[in-house]
């Protein structure tokens, strides 16, 4: 006899992609990178979702240019999802992508009840309309707040400050250039020498899909049903982030960066 | 995934014979990645570490090493087999500006799903297997705690499991130590940890795995979480600090005998609501000393050797509902037990008497080598005899001797004996008495 018809109760967790797909993204086959990337994480999110049955994975993007709409705006199971590609052209309406992210984390329509959000924001260039306005209404929402916010810089043109303020400050950031708290103290955790904490620096479409796999997989991981623990963590956030992707050496990509 | 070792290439490993070659990638997490590996024409997997586990984890190649020579406790656990550390030949092969190092283990073979997949509710599995997965769940860090050892990282995330026997896989046996000893940094996975853990009070070792092996078998049995009942609709994202105050600061039970404030919602929490009425007392109080008065007290947690011995007595009541068809556990004590699932009378079964105990007629229940000698283990993978149903009259029950001598099968009429052949079954309806090399089966008269 079958084992009775019940489910593990289980909450949204809502993941955001906030992709800029202004003009620049056209260059260099930034935006092409950039589809592939999120294409190629989806099964691996599909699988980090099904191995986590108190949650319920829904993702949504917005895409902005010279004005933000969604992308992909009904909340979508990502074992049913089919990324259509983004198309670049237009200036960066950053400010505008996060209202339109902070109207859909108020109650309604969120949830009562849910996981913390994951938020990944993904630009090459600096906003060109009123960004604290955005992200001040944006941080207005307590699921704004709760979420886990994630920036990743595609090439060096992409203001860093900007997307260090939508992370919210780096906790780390008193410490030495490499180093964030290591299980000794002295030891840095990341040999490649960032933080999560800070807008991950794509130079390549390597690391850029590497990225984009750690926010969906680990990230999404952590914020659903938390991975193992271990001892001599620093300070915990909402939620605690897993290691950043290692930077490995792969002599498939001596071809040079194809993003920057 | 961009994999460490290259697909393909063919390894010159310290720490085995004969050469290593890498077939493709597994799989990869933030500790390293696994590798379906060729040594000496064997298939075996390797894990390799990524160089920011081994250095948060610094005596990880010690307690791998230790682990390999102590071999695996039983058959439950993938366990170590080599540590691998790379030649002069293999580092310039290797993806990694630091040349780290790895272990080898068996495949973990086809057929066993991640346990998430029972939870999630996505096998075809039944009470009876789901039980067996518990026993031998219990029955595994029975023997690792005998060992000497603790596992710290008990979770759904390490756990295997075949839906069609029963039989489970522990993984990732790389946080293994001596208990007490605490050379190892995990602290364990949220929702698993005991609590003493999670407030930092405490270090893990053998009692804090028998905090997470009750929460993992109650996961298994219920699909719902021990702790998380109306106290968790009061919270609204379920976040870090959330989960600080439901397991660590002020955790109750959901079925707490004297304190009902946490009991499951019905609609929220039906999983819980539906499935704890299913098992029998003897569990239940297992989970209630784990869950009530060894929240905070360690040491009177449920131990493997009571979890091994209430999961089996579970399996040796089973009965099917003559209505509905449905696993039940009726006690033999019960006088007037009711289906869980249709709520219908159960009559009252034919149970087979043995030296040790007794064994419900029911298809599928089976006879161990325990039922007839007390002093042996608690074993459920060498049964002696299962029940079965005839293949063509389901209502008939015959006993089919699995063991490799043949049985005297006396009849209740007529004073006659028959042989029963190893491999053949016998029908259960005219028998008085099985004379089997292990003892006597009787049946009631």
């Amino acid at each position: 006899m079958p084992f009775p018809n019940v489910r593990l109760a289980n909450r949204p967790l809502h993941f955001i992609y906030i992709c800029d797909c202004s003009g620049s993204m056209a260059a260099q086959g930034k935006i092409q990178a950039l589809n592939q990337a999120i294409r190629q994480s989806l099964p691996g999110m599909a699988a980090v979702a099904r191995q986590n049955p108190e949650a319920r994975v829904l993702v949504r993007a917005v895409s902005f240019a010279d004005r933000a709409a969604w992308h992909l705006e009904e909340p979508t199971e990502v074992e049913r999802l089919q990324w259509l590609d983004l198309q670049a052209g237009g200036i960066t309406a950053m400010g505008e992508a996060l209202e339109l992210v902070a109207a859909v984390l108020r109650s309604p329509p969120m949830e009562e009840r849910a996981l913390p959000p994951v938020l990944v924001l993904i630009s090459d260039g600096q906003p060109t309309d009123d960004f604290d306005a955005g992200l001040a209404s944006l941080m207005r929402q307590p699921w704004a707040q709760k979420a886990v916010r994630l920036a990743i810089a595609m090439g060096h043109d992409a203001d860093t400050d900007v997307l260090q303020q939508f992370i919210g400050s780096d906790p780390c950031g008193g410490l030495p250039s490499g180093e964030i708290p290591g299980a000794s103290g002295k030891t840095p955790l990341h040999r490649s020498g960032r933080s999560p904490r800070r807008p991950l620096q794509a130079s390549n479409a390597t690391s850029l899909a590497q990225y984009i796999q750690w926010a969906s997989t680990a990230v999404v991981g952590a914020a659903s049903m938390p991975a193992s623990r271990m001892a001599g963590l620093g300070p915990q956030a909402n939620i605690p982030l897993p290691d950043l992707p290692p930077t490995l050496m792969d002599p498939t990509d001596d071809v040079g960066p194809l993003v920057w | 995934m961009t994999w460490i070792l290259p697909e393909g290439a063919s390894l010159d490993l310290e720490g085995i014979s004969s050469p290593l070659r890498v077939l493709r990638g597994l799989g990869g997490g933030t500790q390293g990645q696994v590798f379906e590996v060729e040594v000496a024409g064997e298939r075996l997997a390797l894990k390799w570490y990524l160089p920011a586990c081994i250095a948060r984890d610094p005596h990880l190649k010690r307690r791998l090493g230790e682990s390999i020579r102590a071999t695996a406790p039983s058959e439950a656990f993938l366990w170590p087999l080599a540590l691998v550390t790379p030649g002069p030949g293999a580092l310039p092969l290797l993806r990694l500006g630091e040349p780290g190092f790895g272990y080898l283990m068996e495949l973990r073979p086809p057929g066993f799903l991640g346990a998430h997949e029972h939870v999630g509710g996505h096998l075809d599995i039944g009470l009876l297997q789901v039980l067996r997965a518990c026993f031998f769940l219990a029955e595994g860090f029975h023997a690792l705690h005998l060992k000497g050892l603790c596992y710290k990282d008990i979770s759904l995330g390490n756990l295997f499991l075949e839906p069609s026997s029963g039989r489970i896989l522990i993984c990732d046996n790389d946080n293994v130590d001596v208990d007490g000893r605490d050379l190892g940094s995990v602290l364990g996975t949220p929702g698993f940890m005991a609590p003493e853990i999670l407030m930092g009070i405490a270090r893990p070792g053998a009692n804090s795995d028998l905090f997470s092996l009750a929460v993992l078998i109650f996961r298994l049995l219920t699909r719902h979480d021990p702790l998380r009942g109306r106290r968790e609709l009061e919270i609204r994202c379920l976040d870090e600090p959330a989960r600080r105050r439901l397991y660590g600061e002020d955790p109750l039970f959901i079925f707490d005998p004297t304190n009902p404030s946490n009991r499951p919602d019905p609609i929220e929490h039906a999983a819980a609501l539906i499935t704890w009425p299913i098992y029998p007392e003897p569990i239940k109080r297992l989970f209630e000393q784990t869950f009530c008065a060894g929240l905070h007290a360690p040491q009177r947690r449920a131990l493997t050797g009571q979890w091994m011995a209430a999961l089996a007595e579970a399996l040796d009541q089973r009965q099917l509902c003559g209505h509905c068809g449905q696993e039940t556990f009726p006690a033999a004590s019960d006088p007037g037990p009711l289906c869980w699932s249709c709520g219908c009378p159960i009559p009252p079964p034919t149970r087979l008497r043995l030296p040790h105990g007794q064994v419900t007629a029911a298809a599928g229940n089976e006879l161990h080598p325990h039922h007839f000698d007390r002093l042996l283990p608690l074993r459920l993978d060498q049964p002696l005899a299962r029940v079965e149903a005839h293949p063509s009259d389901g209502s008939l029950l015959g006993l089919r001797n699995l063991s490799g001598q043949a049985w005297q099968a006396e009849l209740r009429a007529g004073n006659r004996v028959v042989v029963v052949e190893s491999g053949q079954a016998c029908n259960l309806a005219p028998l008085v008495r099985l004379t089997t090399q292990a003892g006597a089966v009787e049946l009631p008269t």
